[in-house]
């Protein structure tokens, strides 16, 4: 087996090193303004990658990241293994039940945040391919990703600004909650279908490619969240915990992408329904939960966002207009479908609103998507730096606008049943 | 046993003829003398005579062939024709009689209690284990989560205790850190994350506090709890390690149907193994 050199060993260990230690210290940086710390993590690669130090200092740029090839490999092994993990700790994070249990408000605002922003960003995609610069000549298949990036919503970051603004808890908090966790369930399933698609001219027709994405899900989510329902205990009795769970279900969650990876799915796609088949057992407390995502989410989340900025030169890349786009059908859609669904659930014009904007923000997850659809050469690099723009815009604008929209703060109406 | 109470006016018991029947009748004798209430048995099959004469002799025996008690012999859908009267009759309580564990079929296809529980807009008694000689409900485990029924299910558990003169009163507090699970400390400073859990929780036991200060609680000893964990799982658990003899929940917000088995939270936890008898409290002016 071929392994790396003494200078690659080197190289790999002082690229991980800076890596976690910059992506810390721009991340509480930006944390200092309120902003995510992946917004920190994400300027860090830029700041280190070929996009700062690289045009300025471009030797010492490259010899943290690209100067060693054998190291590289390694590297982006390291961040392939991270987005795995995170969209595992992300299935972990949603809650099924409160999904079945939405009420009308939360269903409405569900399904139009969902309909509505897919529809604008399948239709321009479509019918003004150009606006969004050289992407995928798959018109098709390129106008369903970005229908999928502008339905999708960054829960984490939802959280954080609900729990600012005090609305946690209210009616609205509960509705945002719930809403963002099935756009971010169908979401996924969406672009898992998406990448299937992609690699389906290949190994299998469209049809099958559904076929298999939804068997997978239906199966995992039943018969796959049964039996990992009845092995926790005996796993719980035999083994050290939590650590037993931390290796059982990040194994589970391997094999789960490996399987899907296999079928002709996206490795993701595997890891994010094993997450949520976990992540809802019983037996599973939050407390254990929680050291699964501080373990992922401060060690892996890292290398994977700055690792993004040494890949794209974020400034050369950058354009005005493909940013413009991206940003004002990204706003329109989210915000106008939630303001239409809550609409309809009963909630007044500034609620409404305000859900809109709360679930308006994108986070990491949209982050996470693009650099996908970037690796599998769907999107292109100006594209991907205007959706990590938008991301990162929709964030910091979320918690401003909803508190502006409420004002009175802690005054929202407590939640109850929906 | 005290009397008082308006609690559950009407009470109405499903007879299916079954080797249990003459406990759930005595048991329901017992309820019918707490709450002094109006009885109507229902049974959903046809009439034969022997079976005519054997509930004849069973509410004679336990006193309850009094004339304002009816009986009521219906054939049709069991589910359907129940529901139908508890509707037309205005009842306040539906008992039953109810198995721990159904098999796994028969659990997601629905028995006719589990269905009934699931779909009934009163109150509803499931007994697990009636005895010919009801020793009353002495150890009783109440749901005290942030609800807007919570108050009248906490109140309805206190009237039915001091009408038992129940030994223990248990409220939980299920705290469903699944929401609040979200609030992850990866962008929050130290102890941070956990201040505003806390902060949430407070509210939580803010608002109990105030039920329980409005509550005429008279000598009954109460002690609340919180634990954490996935509501209805947590509070089964709770009351099976207690060996708690009655269970007292929040009735569901929706119908549940079969997705809610496939994908079950809160009372569907309790219905897949009850831990002991189980109340549902429906209030009155829910619908």
């Amino acid at each position: 087996m071929e392994t790396l050199s003494h200078t690659e060993n080197i190289s790999l260990l002082l690229s991980i090193g800076l890596m976690l230690i910059s992506a810390r210290l721009f991340g509480e940086f930006f944390r200092k303004f309120k902003m995510p710390l992946v917004v920190g993590e994400l300027i860090a690669g830029v700041v280190l990658g070929p996009s700062l130090l690289g045009a300025f200092a471009p030797k010492v740029s490259e010899y943290i990241y690209t100067h060693n090839d054998h190291a590289s490999l390694a590297l982006n092994g390291i961040t392939n293994i991270s987005i795995i993990m995170l969209l595992f700790v992300a299935g972990m994070e949603l809650n099924l039940s409160l999904i079945r249990q939405q009420g009308k408000a939360a269903f409405s605002t569900s399904m139009f945040g969902l309909i509505i922003p897919l529809g604008l960003g399948f239709v321009t995609a479509y019918y003004a391919y150009e606006w969004y610069g050289r992407n995928s000549t798959d018109k098709v298949v390129f106008a369903l990703f970005m229908g999928t990036s502008m339905a999708i919503s960054a829960l984490p970051v939802i959280a954080r600004t609900l729990i600012d603004l005090n609305l946690f808890k209210t009616k609205i908090g509960s509705i945002i909650i719930t809403a963002a966790m099935f756009n971010d369930l169908i979401g996924w399933i969406l672009f898992s279908m998406i990448m299937g698609m992609l690699k389906g001219s290949a190994n299998h027709s469209v049809v099958l490619t559904l076929l298999y994405t939804v068997a997978y899900a239906i199966l995992m989510l039943t018969a796959g969240r049964f039996f990992i329902n009845k092995s926790l205990p005996w796993a719980q009795r035999n083994f050290s915990w939590p650590g037993g769970f931390l290796s059982l279900s990040l194994g589970l969650a391997f094999l789960g992408a490996a399987f899907t990876e296999f079928i002709g799915l996206h490795a993701i796609f595997g890891a994010f329904i094993i997450g949520i088949a976990v992540g809802d057992s019983v037996l599973v407390t939050e407390k254990t939960k929680d050291i699964v995502s501080q373990f992922v989410t401060n060690i892996f989340a890292p290398l994977f966002f700055v690792s993004i900025g040494f890949k794209v030169n974020f400034i050369a890349n950058f354009d005005l207009q493909i940013c413009a786009v991206v940003l004002v059908v990204a706003v329109i859609g989210k915000i106008s479908g939630a303001f239409i669904g809550a609409k309809i659930g009963g909630l007044s014009n500034k609620e409404s609103l305000a859900i809109g904007f709360g679930m308006n923000a994108r986070g990491a997850m949209e982050i996470i998507l693009a650099t996908l659809a970037l690796q599998a050469k769907l999107i292109g690099e100006e594209l991907y730096v205007a959706i990590v723009i938008m991301a990162v815009i929709t964030s910091i604008m979320a918690g401003p606008m909803m508190n502006w929209l409420i004002k009175t703060k802690g005054n929202a109406e407590p939640s109850s049943t929906n | 046993m005290q009397s008082k109470v308006t609690t559950f006016q009407k009470i109405a018991v499903a007879v299916a003829f079954s080797p249990r029947c003459e406990a759930i009748i005595a048991e329901a004798r017992q309820l019918q003398q707490a709450f002094h209430s109006q009885m109507i048995f229902i049974h959903v099959g046809k009439k034969s005579m022997q079976e005519e004469q054997y509930l004849k002799h069973l509410l004679h025996r336990f006193q309850l062939d009094q004339p304002n008690n009816e009986v009521i012999w219906r054939e049709g859908d069991p589910v359907e024709t129940i529901l139908e009267i508890c509707q037309t009759q205005n009842v306040d309580l539906l008992v039953a009689g109810a198995l721990e564990k159904e098999t796994l079929l028969k659990y997601f296809l629905g028995g006719i209690s589990r269905q009934l529980s699931r779909k009934v807009k009163c109150s509803m008694l499931m007994l697990t284990e009636p005895n010919i000689h009801p020793g009353g409900f002495k150890h009783l485990v109440v749901e005290g989560t942030d609800h807007p029924k919570t108050e009248n299910t906490i109140s309805v558990a206190v009237e039915l205790a001091k009408a038992f003169q129940s030994n223990t009163l248990s409220i939980i507090q299920e705290s469903d850190l699944s929401k609040l699970a979200l609030i992850r400390s990866d962008d929050f400073k130290e102890n941070e994350a956990d201040e505003h859990k806390e902060t949430l929780l407070k509210e939580e036991d803010e608002k109990l506090e105030e039920i329980l200060r409005c509550t005429d609680c008279g000598e009954l000893a109460i002690n609340t709890e919180r634990i954490e964990g996935k509501p209805g799982y947590v509070i089964s658990k709770f009351a099976r390690e207690k060996s708690a003899d009655l269970l007292v929940v929040n009735s569901p917000d929706k119908t549940m149907n079969l997705l809610d088995r496939v994908f079950p939270h809160d009372i569907e936890y309790a219905l897949a193994d009850l831990p002991c008898n189980l109340l549902i409290i429906h209030p009155k002016n829910a619908d």
